[in-house]
């Protein structure tokens, strides 16, 4: 784990309150977050909108 | 009430009386929406010490519901369908007047000023709100020791876990502490604790039920939906939550449906994709489990259904999905509580919500256009069949104290696709592991088809018996 990385992050996003009081549960964030964006599958096909769809009208 | 209702109950087993039964007992006299409600309390004074179902009971709010429904109920003035039955409501919904507390200490004092819409047609309908149940902190964090009110713990064995994170739903169903009960679903809330006590839980099509007025985990991801012990029961509820609700952005105008009705068709002639790579190759299921599953598989086929294989995107994959989305909405919401007083959240909870913060915007959109992809697959298989057949929990529930087990085995589970997807999925009793726990199944359809995941639900049940099997209370 890049300690350092994980902290400047954790720092830009506020949490300089939890990194204190709760290293351990950052850390745990921290791997978490890395573990879920390497199994998925980013779209390569360009076109590929994300759901849902921008919709406009009087849909709200 | 008669020492048998006609259903095979004497007056000690009130506590097992499905809703349906009940309003059949009130209509004909022998029994009362008091009586009901008195034989329940008296079972939760005796059972929930042990097994903490209830955050908040409203016993005085709730008798008094009853006695008027008693009342209108002799004078013949029927308020609908649930008219004097008792519900639970999981405490990240809102009952008016009563704390919403998502079980955090971050929210103890958050008085609901008004109820959630399910509530609103709940007891529109009739119902009597006994009371908030237990969750997972903030339907994400547990269970936890750690959190102002301990876990819910299983009726089959309170030495283990009831699954979550609608855990005092699921539990006090199976526990019979009330025969319907209200769970909300972000990656398979609603159906782990269904799978784990051995009750019917539905996650019903995104944006067929209203969310208003429940607290968000993850706004593209939540969903509201009926626990029970029997089919019929949850096609009953359903058909009172079900609706468009204009004020909810993710609602959806959809044809009405009585989605108790054509439960009794049976399954012949009907297509039903087996998504065995679910439990055979993603993950490796319990033998336990893959052998229920397989007899639910032939127990159908029998019965006239047309089976098949099929194949969907890795279950992988579909949690990463619905985690990196889950993760990235969740902080929008937790970011400034946990910036500001992060030692007011449980350990799991801290841990899970803090994730967010370590994606990036390109993660989400990523997340969210493979997610369109996700659901064109899972579209493509529902044109060739009518309704899929998968594993929901690929083991029996965990030791509620052995954090490492329960860890290792949360995430085995085939629920997130669909919350990734939105379709509906309901899961159920299986059979019974030796070890005396429940084994599960889970079948999902098309959108807004409920009637065909009920009516393969309910062929399952009438043939397995499955509404008529409780824990050794």
């Amino acid at each position: 784990m890049d300690t350092t990385l994980m902290e400047k992050i954790a720092r830009l996003a506020g949490l300089d309150k939890a990194l204190a009081e709760f290293p351990d549960d950052v850390a745990a964030a921290f791997a978490q977050a890395g573990l879920h964006r390497g199994i998925m599958h980013a779209p390569e096909d360009p076109a590929a909108e994300p759901w849902p769809p921008m919709t406009a009208g009087d849909t709200l | 009430m008669a020492a048998d209702d006609g259903g095979g109950y004497a007056v000690t087993d009130l506590h097992w009386l499905t809703a349906s039964e009940a309003v059949r007992a009130f209509a004909a006299k022998r029994l009362s929406p008091v009586e009901l409600l008195r034989a329940l309390h008296a079972r939760i004074d005796a059972l929930d010490p042990a097994l903490n179902v209830f955050i908040r009971r409203d016993d005085e709010a709730a008798m008094a519901a009853a006695k008027v429904a008693e009342a209108e109920i002799a004078a013949g003035r029927i308020r609908g369908p649930l008219h004097g039955v008792p519900v639970g409501i999981k405490d990240i919904i809102d009952v008016a007047g009563l704390p919403t507390t998502c079980h955090s200490r971050v929210l103890l004092d958050n008085h609901a000023q008004a109820d959630a819409v399910c509530v609103a047609k709940l007891r529109q309908a009739g119902a009597i709100v006994m009371g908030k149940l237990s969750t997972h902190e903030f339907a994400i964090g547990g269970p936890s020791f750690d959190l102002p009110f301990p876990p819910a713990r299983n009726p089959w064995n309170r030495d283990h876990h009831p699954g979550g994170s609608s855990s005092g739903s699921g539990a006090g169903l199976a526990a019979g502490f009330f025969p319907l009960a209200l769970g909300s679903d972000t990656g398979g809330s609603i159906r782990n604790p269904a799978s784990a006590c051995g009750i019917v839980g539905f996650k019903p099509t995104y944006g067929l039920v209203s969310r208003r007025g429940v607290f968000a985990l993850a706004f593209t991801l939540d969903h509201v939906g009926p626990m029970t012990r029997s089919v019929a029961d949850n096609a009953l509820l359903l058909d009172t939550l079900a609706g468009h609700d204009p004020a909810d952005p993710g609602s959806r105008p959809a044809p009405k449906r009585y989605y108790a009705a054509g439960l009794e068709r049976g399954v012949r002639g009907l297509r039903i994709g087996f998504v065995r790579h679910f439990h055979e190759a993603d993950l490796i299921a319990d033998p336990e489990v893959a052998a229920a599953l397989e007899t639910v598989a032939k127990t159908l086929a029998a019965e006239g259904a047309i089976l098949t294989d099929v194949t969907l995107p890795t279950l992988s994959e579909f949690a990463a999905v619905n985690r990196i989305i889950l993760n990235s909405e969740a902080w929008s919401i937790h970011a400034p509580w946990l910036r500001g007083q992060p030692g007011n959240y449980g350990k799991l909870g801290r841990q899970r919500l803090m994730a967010g913060a370590f994606l990036q915007a390109g993660d989400y959109v990523n997340a969210q256009r493979r997610r369109a992809q996700m659901i064109a697959t899972v579209e493509a298989a529902l044109r060739e069949v009518d309704v899929l057949l998968c594993a929901s929990s690929m083991d029996p529930a965990s030791r509620i104290e052995d954090a490492e087990t329960t860890a290792r085995t949360y995430p085995r589970q085939a629920r997130t696709p669909f919350n990734v997807t939105g379709h509906p999925a309901i899961a159920m009793l299986a059979g019974v592991a030796t070890n005396g726990l429940p084994l599960s199944v889970q079948f999902a359809g098309r959108y807004f088809d409920e009637t065909s995941v009920l009516r393969v639900a309910r062929a399952w049940e009438r043939a397995a018996g499955t509404d008529r099997q409780h824990p050794p209370l």
